[in-house]
């Protein structure tokens, strides 16, 4: 028995099923495009890409986390230290750029790399392992700039995120490029399907002959990887090194990101295209609300309800469907 | 003639997915077009292999999940339940198999869960306590309903789910399985609770592989297949032969084959390993070509060993050598590589990924060598799925289909197509039988036997001793952690023997 061609419908209640958060985006981009003024605009359009382009990164990082089962709080945190570390290298210290992007990158995966060992050696849970080292890390990021911002970046640094090729900024590029490394790793190689048996059975997944143990480290790795190049383009694309930039509150808004998304608090789902269009969401709404003129507490308070509907979305979704 | 209360017409239930929802238009349905229907103060019995759909077509009656297709009739009326609360409403109880009771409750908290007696505001323990324990008694059992359930048997476990189910004053009770961990005694006190309840009217419907239980307390029984209704027997006409049959389908080749032919060359050697601090040291070996039977009773150690060999436990001291080298310690992932599987006594936890699709699970012990560049070929990785499928003739609607819609033995199956799927050298199988229909049991004696043939060298732990005797070159009794005997001689192969000496 040869498994049958998929009939058209067949083939789109899969993807709405796999992609809920596309469904979620378009949803919301129509009822915008007719209620909100100034939305519909090519314009408007490419600002939200460029908004989302950088969350975008951090958010696939956290995806692979959450398909583990566990989670990186720590993440915004380790936003703040990268971007810092990167700004005083630059600046500060007056290093060549790419060794100072090389550090940065560096940091990023050594921050992984504690979190990881500490969930997968020292076996404490992830939450509170990345709640500890997400203090541990914004005290870091306060001593070694003692608070201070630096601004005004050297122009040749800045020309990474803000240069234009073939009409797209260098921002939304990396972004680009990443979403297809990512997309490539996560659902055309082997790590990305074990990943997927790691997280739904960790026991079998191992016994089955992953390196579950490597793996789930590695993990931790690339998301605060992933981080870091994130926080480079944010500290060019504000012109700051900040330490406190990101904070729990971006670490939040990413991880709804993957929610929406479709990704899995109990680990073994999550997809590049649900976390893309799990953060163009919210973007969106942030888009609106701006556009709205309406107050920025009101925008928290629409994302507490984005959030609840895309969840209730993905309920109905997966008994209809 | 008694009246009929409950009748099932045309019931179909198709194979779902991982959200429970009906894959319709495919050929695999898990229940095809069956009929059944309960009669007043009668005790109807359902037969049937694993996988032939008794379960389903209970949960369909207990409210638990919807038929597709198909009416029920209660009374004569048009009935649909929209969850197992309505069932229990209009008087139907169900006793599950594995039981649902709360560990942390006492009896009578079990037994009240969800309608508590209440004086004004509070909850009245004393006349819970008083009422549970009347129930008890009545049935003949002297367990105090104080009693924390975690702290009871199981048996006694089961009769707190009889009691609880009774005492909602149901019509028609639904037990599947009863008996399973029942004593002799007590499956006595259970059937002349039974015979009891159907002499005040009640009709139950009862499930079991025990065929000696069926004439003492069946007035009808109905048999299934492969999710189709095959026929209704009166116990009068009880043969046993006929039943078998009407379950099988055709008749069953021998069971056990033995084509291969023990070689020279030790494979597995294990030397002076310690499952524990406090146990005796193990010694074995495996040939290549050998199947050798390692029997024991639960917790002897079986699976510690297994397990400890697989690179998944810890042990304390001793040599695991395989093909002369040391493999102890190693990962799993390692063991894999140079042919050495462990197959795990429990494929839910340690088998399957259960969310995951058939050809994820047959190919994921073999992604390192299927794609050694790490890029999955979608169409390459089908393509061997579905002939591990045909190969193993696993029933499944597509290599697509979630491995959690499956029956177990087709669930046992694609843990075996994954572990084949590895090219090993070194079997362990443990409990590769367990809790799969005879047809299924019988198609993996044989690919033990040619796997065996082809010269892998096979360690069977089993509880089963006919299993044991009827596959095995070489048995190891174990005992306490360790190895209690050998047998090597084919005429010592006997039940009595080897129990004998796990005692």
């Amino acid at each position: 028995m040869s498994t049958t061609q998929l009939l058209f419908s067949e083939k789109v209640r899969r993807f709405v099923k796999r992609n809920g958060s596309v469904v979620i985006f378009l949803i919301l981009a129509i009822i915008a495009s007719i209620f909100v003024k100034n939305f519909f605009a090519l314009n408007n359009f490419l600002t939200i890409i460029k908004q989302a382009a950088i969350p975008i990164i951090a958010c696939l990082g956290i995806t692979l986390v959450l398909m583990t089962g566990g989670i990186d709080l720590s993440l915004g945190y380790t936003l703040g230290l990268c971007s810092i570390t990167v700004g005083l290298l630059v600046k500060g210290v007056g290093l060549p750029i790419w060794l100072s992007i090389f550090i940065t990158l560096l940091v990023g995966l050594l921050v992984g790399f504690i979190n990881g060992i500490l969930v997968q050696v020292v076996k404490v849970p992830a939450f509170i392992v990345t709640l500890g080292t997400g203090y541990i890390i914004f005290g870091i990021a306060q001593i070694v700039s003692s608070g201070s911002d630096i601004n005004r970046l050297p122009a040749n640094f800045r020309a990474i995120g803000v240069t234009n090729i073939f009409g797209l900024n260098t921002t939304v590029l990396i972004s680009l490029i990443i979403c297809v490394v990512m997309y490539y790793l996560l659902h055309h190689s082997t790590f990305g399907r074990s990943l997927s048996a790691f997280g739904f059975n960790a026991k079998a997944a191992r016994m089955s002959g992953i390196k579950t143990e490597r793996l789930n480290i590695s993990v931790y790795m690339i998301c605060s990887f992933l981080v870091a190049i994130a926080a480079i383009l944010l500290t060019i694309r504000v012109n700051c090194a900040q330490p406190t930039m990101g904070g729990g509150v971006y670490t939040f808004e990413v991880i709804t990101g993957a929610i929406i998304g479709g990704a899995s608090l109990f680990g073994g789902i999550g997809t590049v295209i649900g976390s893309v269009f799990g953060v163009l969401t919210i973007k969106v709404l942030e888009n609106c609300i701006n556009l709205l003129n309406v107050s920025y507490y009101t925008y928290q308070a629409f994302q507490g309800i984005v959030i609840l509907l895309a969840i209730i979305f993905e309920n109905v979704k997966n008994r209809r469907l | 003639m008694k009246k009929t209360i409950l009748e099932m017409n045309a019931i179909t239930k198709f194979i779902f997915d991982e959200h429970g929802q009906p894959l319709r238009g495919t050929t695999v349905k898990i229940l095809e077009d069956v009929h059944f229907d309960v009669k007043e103060a009668e005790v109807h019995v359902l037969v049937g292999e694993n996988g032939a759909g008794k379960s389903t077509l209970m949960k369909i009656i207990g409210g638990i999940i919807p038929a597709d297709e198909g009416e029920m009739l209660l009374d004569g009326e048009v009935i649909t339940f929209a969850g197992p609360r309505e069932s229990l409403a209009h008087g139907i109880g169900f006793i599950h198999q594995e039981l649902n009771l709360c560990l942390n409750l006492d009896v009578a908290q079990n037994i009240f869960l969800g309608r508590e007696r209440q004086k004004k505001l509070f909850i009245d323990k004393a006349s819970m306590y008083t009422e549970a324990r009347e129930m008890l008694l009545r049935l003949g059992f002297d367990i105090d309903p104080k009693t924390m359930v975690r702290d009871l048997s199981t048996a006694q476990q089961q009769i707190v789910e009889i009691v609880k189910v009774l005492s909602y004053d149901c019509r028609i009770i639904i037990m599947d399985e009863p008996t399973a961990s029942l004593t002799k005694s007590e499956i006595d006190k259970l059937f002349a609770i039974i015979h009891d309840l159907r002499r005040n009217g009640i009709s139950i419907i009862y499930i079991s592989h025990r065929f000696e239980e069926l004439k003492e307390i069946g007035d009808r029984i109905t048999v299934l297949r492969d999710g189709r209704y095959i026929g209704t027997v009166d116990i009068e006409d009880f043969d046993y032969d006929k039943i078998i049959s009407m379950m099988v389908g055709r008749k069953l080749g021998a069971m056990f084959q033995s084509s291969h032919q023990v070689q020279d060359e030790v494979v597995l050697e294990v030397k002076g390993l310690r499952i524990s601090r406090n146990t005796e040291p193990i010694n074995l070996y495996v040939r290549s070509g050998e199947v050798v039977g390692l029997s024991g009773l639960v917790g002897a150690g079986r699976t510690e060993l297994g397990k400890s060999i697989f690179g998944s436990r810890t042990y304390y001291g001793g040599e695991i050598l395989y093909m002369g080298e040391e493999i102890g310690g190693l990962h799993p992932s390692n063991l894999i590589e140079k042919g050495v599987i462990y197959l795990s006594e429990d494929r839910k936890l340690e088998g399957l990924v259960l969310d995951m699709s058939l050809k994820d699970n047959i190919t994921m012990a073999s992604l390192k060598r299927m794609y050694p560049k790490t890029k999955i070929d979608f169409k390459r990785e089908e393509v061997v799925a579905q002939e591990s499928i045909d190969k193993l003739n696993i029933v499944a609607n597509s290599v697509e289909q979630i491995c959690n819609t499956l029956s177990g033995g087709n669930q046992q199956k694609v843990v075996v197509a994954k572990w084949l799927l590895t090219n090993p050298k070194l079997l362990i199988l443990d409990e590769p039988t367990r809790g799969i229909d005879v047809n299924a049991k019988s198609e993996i004696y044989k690919i033990i036997d040619q796997l065996a043939s082809q010269g892998v060298a096979i360690l069977m732990i089993s509880s089963e001793l006919p299993e044991i005797i009827g596959m095995s070159d070489r048995i190891y009794v174990m005992k306490r952690g360790a190895i209690a005997a050998e047998l090597t001689d084919k005429r010592e192969f006997i039940q009595e023997k080897i129990l004998s000496h796990t005692l």
